[in-house]
């Protein structure tokens, strides 16, 4: 079709400012800078390594479901299940812990086997979130939202309803700052996190993620086996909400069964605040890690500056209807043009 | 033109529950011919597509090409044999960009290790992408643009410049020109011929007569299931071509 470059669909004409804020990071990094020198300015303490410290403590398990929560929504679905598997994986990798412990094993190899104990049983959630989606051909919404029950009523059960201790004393220090502000933990996060962006921007399974949201006729056309694509990212998902469990047993050297209950909402809000779209086929990872950081900076930020801390939940709120505001004004922009 | 069949079905029966979607359908295209497939709303030739591109197996008949049977487990079968097939309206992922479209399923990766992992080389593939639609006489203005952002004509471009492109045997085109403007038709059919010409056998399924008859060799009528016509293109004119169509000519 030699003669279809005259109707080329021509860019939005206009300033590069304008064009900076089409792009929803930097809208986001704005936001965040404002909402940082707002808090700084109304409590200098705001600006100290222990806050910061504090507010990366909060954003690491957000981001970790919420990476999961950025893939499985891109490729077209949804987990529910997240938060409470937070909570199942913390408590079975506490319970194994504890009789590690009593049983005498060394600290070390009691923390990477309850870390890997941790991922293997958020892993299994995955697994049959992947056998209802795919097998049981539910909805992701209500496949996930049964396992979402089925995980924290689980949760309670094995656990009587309290917290399990008893498990290697070195789990607090070991979530202790090491590096500046950074615990070890954290710097797991945070190559969890790069790896991420590499896997869904640059590599085929990324692409593969984007295709089956955008399309999945035509992925299946195209030769992509749709299904185990589907299987692979739920219990992807499933296994960093296990990793995610196990960060809050680092963090209060116990596992609780209602640690992370309710957190697939924060994951949810981070992945529509960084622009991920909830019909698939659009996001970014530094979009989510961007608006897991907002909310765990607000977090943070009300408390110090004194208002009630209750209102975090408002303030998130609204932000996650301006960023559907600011997608819908993108798309209708993208469209005009 | 090779007389022998290329690619061909041989009574082949599908039912969706009680439902019979084709019954004892026969059909072949030879390489460098132009087979029109043509039929009435629910005269099953969505159906024999699926069949064909390996998307759906039949309920029973046989398929073969180069004269040896085959049995496709999956449309992946299919296109790796040198069979592609452009699907009405839902063959483009629209928020991937060209190059990610026409590399689907068949991405290119990076050298050594980060290959293995599967990073892509993206580069290469915008390239290649570029040049691959111009082959096939597809100007698209950017491999690197989302298909999101172009026209319906150029869509269908990429879409049919893709389809051509991988094909290496048969290219099945099932309403290519439907939603195009006069000129983006002509250029879809001119693109048919090339095809044609390179020695592909290609079965171009379509609503629009007129195209069907300017542009293919031989035309297989379907109605309720069954073939009941198949006959040279010069053996029809619009009226009889519509009246077969119908069953009005019986």
């Amino acid at each position: 079709m030699t003669e279809t470059a005259h109707t080329e669909v021509v860019k939005p004409r206009g300033s590069m400012l304008k064009t900076a804020f089409s792009n929803q990071q930097v809208v986001l990094l704005l936001f965040l800078a404002l909402m940082v020198a707002f808090f700084a300015w109304r409590n200098s303490i705001f600006w100290s390594q222990s806050v910061l410290s504090n507010v990366l403590n909060d954003w690491s398990p957000i981001v970790l479901v919420a990476i999961g929560e950025t893939f499985v929504v891109i490729a077209g679905g949804i987990d529910l299940s997240i938060g409470s598997n937070i909570a199942m994986s913390g408590v079975v990798a506490a319970l194994a812990m504890k009789s590690m412990t009593s049983s005498g094993w060394g600290q070390d190899i009691t923390l990477i086997a309850g870390a890997a104990i941790a991922i293997g049983s958020g892993a299994i959630v995955g697994v049959v979130n992947a056998l209802l989606v795919i097998k049981g051909k539910l909805v992701p919404f209500v496949a996930t939202l049964a396992t979402l029950s089925i995980c924290k009523g689980l949760a309670v059960v094995w656990t009587k309803g309290g917290p399990v201790g008893g498990g290697p004393e070195k789990a607090i220090p070991f979530s202790n700052p090491t590096l500046w502000a950074f615990s070890k933990p954290m710097i797991v996060v945070f190559g969890i996190v790069a790896i991420a962006g590499l896997l869904l921007h640059l590599n085929r399974f990324g692409r593969y993620t984007f295709a089956i949201g955008s399309n999945s006729f035509a992925a299946r056309a195209a030769g992509i086996n749709v299904n185990r694509h589907l299987a692979k990212v739920y219990i992807m998902s499933g296994a960093l909400a296990g990793f995610a469990g196990m960060f809050f047993y680092l963090r209060l050297s116990v596992g609780s069964p209602s640690t992370g209950i309710g957190k697939e909402l924060d994951a949810v809000a981070a992945v529509v605040i960084g622009g991920v779209v909830l019909t698939g086929g659009i996001g970014k990872i530094m979009g989510t890690a961007l608006g897991a950081l907002m909310l765990a900076t607000v977090a943070s930020g009300l408390i110090i500056i004194g208002v009630e801390a209750n209102y975090r939940d408002v303030v998130v709120g609204a932000l996650i209807a301006l960023a559907g505001i600011v997608q819908g004004v993108q798309k209708l922009n993208s469209r005009a043009s | 033109m090779n007389d022998e069949p290329l690619y061909e079905v041989r009574n082949i029966s599908k039912h969706y529950g009680s439902v019979m979607a084709l019954e004892n359908a026969s059909v072949f295209v030879r390489a460098g011919e132009v087979v029109g497939l043509v039929g009435d709303n629910g005269a099953g030739k969505s159906t024999l597509v699926k069949c064909l591109s390996g998307a759906h197996a039949p309920t029973s008949g046989s398929i073969f090409l180069d004269g040896v049977e085959r049995h496709w487990s999956s449309p992946r079968a299919a296109l790796e044999a040198g069979i592609e097939t452009l699907y009405q309206d839902s063959g483009l992922a629209t928020d991937l960009s060209v190059s990610a479209n026409v590399f689907l399923g068949r991405e290119e990766v990076k050298p050594g290790i980060l290959g293995k992992l599967g990073f892509l080389a993206q580069k290469v593939m915008d390239e290649k992408a570029h040049a691959d639609l111009e082959r096939v006489g597809i100007a698209v203005p950017s491999s690197k643009r989302s298909v999101g952002q172009l026209s319906g004509g150029q869509r269908q471009a990429v879409a049919i410049g893709r389809a051509v492109a991988w094909a290496s045997k048969v290219i099945i085109l099932d309403e290519p020109t439907n939603h195009l403007g006069a000129r983006q038709a002509g250029e879809v059919l001119q693109v048919i011929r090339r095809a044609k010409d390179n020695g592909l056998g290609v079965i171009f399924i379509s609503h629009t007569l007129p195209h069907v008859l300017q542009v293919t060799d031989r035309i297989v009528v379907l109605r309720l299931g069954r073939v009941v016509r198949d006959a040279p293109t010069s053996d029809f004119d619009a009226e009889s071509l519509l009246g077969t169509i119908t069953g009005l000519n019986e």
